[in-house]
């Protein structure tokens, strides 16, 4: 389990990264995923490309109503942080339960995004919160929504020669009442179900499947019926419809309802 | 001076040195210039083998090692019998010849610089692979590897005259053994001397010798095995593996000193697994539930080939197929069956938590048949008069089974109930389990500042030994635990032993440490009765240098036993098991410190609980490990071990001078098998199989309607 050879270049900023993004180089953040799938040789990039020396994007701020969070910032600080517990408390519900502290203490937000694992907890949350991925390059910048972004199992939208430099969380996302419920073997390990509901001050809600597919499964149908006041057991239970698997699919219902319960208490 | 040491719970002396870091790994040993081994595995389970191409650009890169040239030098790995049984003799060849059997199978060594050289040159190597259909079903081959059958008493008579027979049959899934530190090995060769030195990673060092001296033919006098501070085994580093015998080439062929640190991907798919077991029980009962007869069909899924020990544990089970009742016929057979996936061998309890199972599940599933209470069930057939002698042919020494039972009854606190969301059940489960037995030895030597040298031929992977042993001999001479002492695992240094393994430490290594002290003592009372009375044993030393004494401890097989219980809830929703509490009554004989004994009994008890909840090693319809990394093996973590009452009733062995057995694998016997119970009596009753994932679980709650 050693990695086939590469090369390394150290970035200290964004400009000093985006030169060298390209097809054949890999970003190092945390490690979390990189770092196995290198030593697995199942990545063999040419060019390794750490940004841990990027200070400028390890920021949790809120900015004109909305939380803007830079792709450095470590998971531990995302779980540490008041403004979040506060104010975007599904975050925090969801961080803690991504793998183990040593884990968060070194996986950034910005990798597990880009990472897009379907099993992973922050990628739910985030896309139940309506977060928007701010990404740049050497050509300019773009930002786009979780149904663009994520498009399958370690996939996203990502250009090879871009950066996520920053998860966006709009104004309207804040203080919100939410609950994340999820399923996994052992504590700490990948979940094998779950689900992030939010209720929204403007009545709104969102319900998001983690586990249901190769992406955070938004369940529409079942916001709809939420938001028009149908009770948690029967909008889990529409939301955990068309999951393959009948097993799984009671698995999602139960894992929904507990998360609405939850956002409804 | 104290003479209350043995029995108390005197706290591991070596954990501060562990804790630390100055303890000293395999890994951790660094020679200078040493050229580092990665493997060539088969991605295939099955296959024929043609040319292994070696391109010319790794010359100056590295070093390559296949079978071929290995022919005439090195034999294949050797092969053990059982009593009574057939073994076939197709032990593991050190390097794939013409076949390979199984996915991760080694087909040649590639020897660099550094470990990640050696992988790179590993990855230019051109195998050409000829697939074949895998056999990936132990009842799917036809290929015996072992057979053993064994009749007692009047089996057909017992069956015709029962008023119930109860038929079940089980499968226990292949595991992992997963110790922290994963197996290596280094090699260095002198030949102005001709002695071969290897360090390795194993339970003992001489059964690692033995293995070398047979595949090199070489004298023993030419090879020094060093075992060093040891993360952990489980049973897997027990026998000579295939990449040590590599290494050993290696360092001969090349005279450089080789050294092989195994990867976490290698110890998942390339070290031998436990259990792969399936059984199908028969038990005969009078209408008041006495048992008058068992009957079992054992098929083992033994993998491609034979490692020394593969045998050993199938045979175990089915000595044990009467557990811990007085049922006087008995009709066991063993298939060990070929297959295309990685050789079995012990895993923590080899063999008796098997047995456990098949007969603990089979008395619950008797007891529900009869409208009995399964513990009233047990008290009308459990053992109570030792020694012995078992319709199978082996002899319990001593034992209290019903003290362990009741206790058990009462720790527990047994539950049951059912509502809209969950169910709750008990249950228990006994097992009896064969320890000891063979020889094992101790030096034992007055140093001249009077504190007191043990060599011991038996040696720790985690077991505690420089505390028990240091316990044993200071209470012998009647001085401070601090004045003695213990070396382990240099087969150069220690006198000749058996090694770790069966739980046998104490009652083997321990009662020969004690032997070994007595004799000393006695020649230090005559050299200080020569002195004067106030002669200390630093007198003694100056006044007779060098004094010494050896002790060679023999003795049948020693039976410990134990009753577990756990309380198991299901969720309906689900499905998901969680053990709320667990029971571990445990009869180990005496008991030399209970501090040590219950950790053992919590750790096993966590594998026990580990093998119920979600551990399986499971291989794709291709015969493809699906185990390769944590994210395909699942381990229990703190968080799911559940609260584990213990307590020790102490039988005397009357076999040693110490009256112990042994303790280090009876939680992993006991746990399975009381908590495949709990959650058959949450169920009303139990057919599906470990691990009970949610989904089974799930289902078996929708079926069976509790």
């Amino acid at each position: 389990m050693k990695p086939a050879p590469f090369d390394y270049r150290a970035a200290a900023s964004v400009d000093e990264t985006l030169p060298l993004l390209g097809l054949d180089s890999a970003v190092l953040a945390g490690g979390q995923s990189l770092v196995p799938l290198l030593n697995l040789r199942l990545a063999r990039p040419e060019l390794v490309v750490d940004i841990n020396g990027v200070t400028e994007l390890d920021y949790v701020r809120e900015d004109d109503g909305a939380l803007r969070i830079g792709a450095m910032t470590r998971q531990v600080a995302l779980e540490r942080s008041e403004l979040v517990s506060e104010r975007w408390p599904l975050l925090h519900k969801a961080v803690e339960l991504v793998g183990h502290p040593q884990i968060r203490a070194r996986g950034t937000v910005g990798g597990s995004v880009v990472h897009a694992d379907p099993a992973a907890e922050l990628p739910v949350a985030l896309t139940a919160l309506g977060a928007r991925f701010h990404l740049r390059s050497a050509d300019g910048a773009r930002a786009l929504g979780a149904a663009e972004w994520f498009k399958g199992a370690l996939y996203t939208a990502r250009e090879p020669q871009e950066l996520l430099v920053e998860i966006e969380l709009p104004a309207e996302s804040a203080d919100a009442r939410s609950g994340f419920a999820e399923h996994a073997r052992t504590h700490g390990d990948f979940a094998t179900a779950g689900a992030a509901a939010v209720r929204f001050r403007d009545g709104g809600a969102a319900l998001v499947l983690l586990g249901a597919g190769d992406v955070p499964a938004r369940a529409e149908a079942a916001e709809r019926a939420l938001a028009g006041g149908a009770a948690p057991r029967e909008a889990a239970a529409l939301a955990a419809r068309d999951v393959a698997g009948d097993h799984r699919r009671a698995l999602c219902a139960e894992l929904a309802r507990r998360a609405i319960e939850e956002a409804t208490a | 001076m104290t003479t209350t040491l043995v029995g108390s719970p005197v706290a591991r002396r070596e954990d501060e040195r562990i804790l630390r870091g100055a303890s000293r790994y395999l890994d951790d040993i660094d020679p200078p210039g040493a050229l580092h081994v990665a493997f060539v595995r088969s991605p295939f389970a099955h296959a024929r083998i043609g040319a292994v191409a070696v391109p010319d650009g790794l010359a100056g890169m590295a070093t390559v090692i296949t079978a071929a040239d290995l022919t005439g030098r090195v034999g294949d790995l050797p092969v053990q019998g059982i009593e009574d049984g057939r073994v076939a003799d197709e032990g593991h060849p050190v390097l794939a010849r013409d076949e390979v059997r199984y996915a991760g199978q080694p087909v040649a060594a590639v020897l660099a610089e550094s470990r990640a050289v050696a992988e790179d040159a590993a990855e230019l190597i051109e195998v050409d692979y000829e697939p074949l259909a895998p056999v990936l079903d132990a009842s799917a081959s036809d290929v015996r590897l072992t057979e053993w059958h064994r009749v007692s008493g009047d089996v057909d008579g017992a069956f015709e005259s029962a008023a119930h027979v109860v038929r079940a049959s089980y499968s226990l899934p292949r595991l992992a053994p997963v110790p922290m530190e994963p197996r290596g090995a280094i090699g260095s060769y002198d030949e102005a001397e001709d002695l071969l030195t290897v360090w390795v990673s194993a339970q003992d060092s001489h059964r690692q010798l033995a293995g070398l001296a047979k595949v090199f033919d070489r004298p023993e006098e030419r090879i020094r095995v060093i075992v060093p501070d040891v993360g952990g085994a489980f049973g897997s580093k027990g026998v000579a593996a295939p990449e040590t015998v590599v290494v050993a080439t290696a360092a001969m062929a090349t005279g450089r000193t080789v050294k092989w640190a195994e990867d976490r991907e290698e110890n998942l798919i390339a070290s031998y697994q436990g259990r792969g077991v399936e059984a199908e029980v028969e038990l005969a009962l009078e209408a008041d539930g006495r048992m008058l007869g068992v009957r079992a069909r054992i098929r083992a899924d033994l993998g491609g080939y034979l490692m020394q020990t593969t045998a050993i544990p199938a045979h175990t089970t089915a000595m044990l197929m009467g557990g811990v009742y007085d049922i006087r016929a008995a009709d066991v057979q063993v298939a060990g069956m070929r297959t295309n996936k990685v050789p079995t061998g012990p895993y923590r309890g080899a063999g008796r938590p098997e047995a456990a199972y098949f007969v603990e599940c089979t008395v619950d599933r008797a007891a529900r048949d009869l409208g009995m209470d399964p513990l009233e069930l047990r008290r009308r057939n459990l053992i109570r008069t030792f020694p012995y002698r078992t319709a199978l042919g082996w002899t319990y020494d001593s034992g209290d089974y019903e003290r362990c039972l009741e206790l058990a009854e009462e720790l527990i606190a047994p539950e049951r109930h059912a509502d809209d969301t969950r169910v709750v059940g008990t249950g228990f489960g006994m097992y009896v389990e064969r320890a000891g037995g063979m020889f094992e030895t101790a030096d034992a030597e007055l140093l001249p500042d009077g504190r007191l040298l043990i060599r011991s031929g038996s040696s720790p992977h985690g077991q505690g030994h420089d505390t028990t042993f240091a316990q044993l001999a200071a209470e012998r001479l009647g001085v401070g635990l601090d004045e003695v002492e213990l070396r382990f695992g240099d087969s150069k240094q220690v006198p000749r032993g058996v090694g770790t393994f069966a739980s046998r430490s104490v009652a083997m290594g321990g009662s020969a440490v004690v032997q070994a002290v007595d004799a000393l003592k006695e020649k230090v009372e005559a050299v200080a009765a020569r002195l004067g009375r106030d002669a200390s044993l630093g007198d003694v030393a100056a006044a007779e240098p060098g004094l010494r004494a050896s002790a060679r401890f023999e003795s049948d097989l020693v039976f410990s036993s134990g009753a577990y219980g756990a309380v198991a809830e299901i969720e309906r929703a689900t499905g998901r098991l969680r053990v709320l509490r667990l029971a571990a009554v445990d009869d180990a004989g005496r008991i030399v410190n209970p501090l040590l004994a219950e950790g053992q009994v919590i750790g096993g008890t966590a594998q026990g609980l580990g093998q119920c909840l979600v551990e399986e090693a499971v291989y794709d319809e291709e015969g493809n490990p699906t185990f390769a990394s944590f994210v395909g093996y699942s381990l229990l973590t703190a968080a799911e071990m559940p609260p584990v009452e213990t307590a020790f009733v102490e039988s005397p062995s009357p076999l040693n001078p110490l009256g112990a057995k042994g303790i280090g694998e009876g939680g992993a016997i006991g746990a399975p098998a009381a908590v495949a119970n709990a959650v058959a009596d949450a169920l009303g009753g139990l057919d599906v199989d470990p691990p009970f994932t949610e989904e089974k679980l799930w289902r078996a709650l929708r079926e069976g309607g509790a």
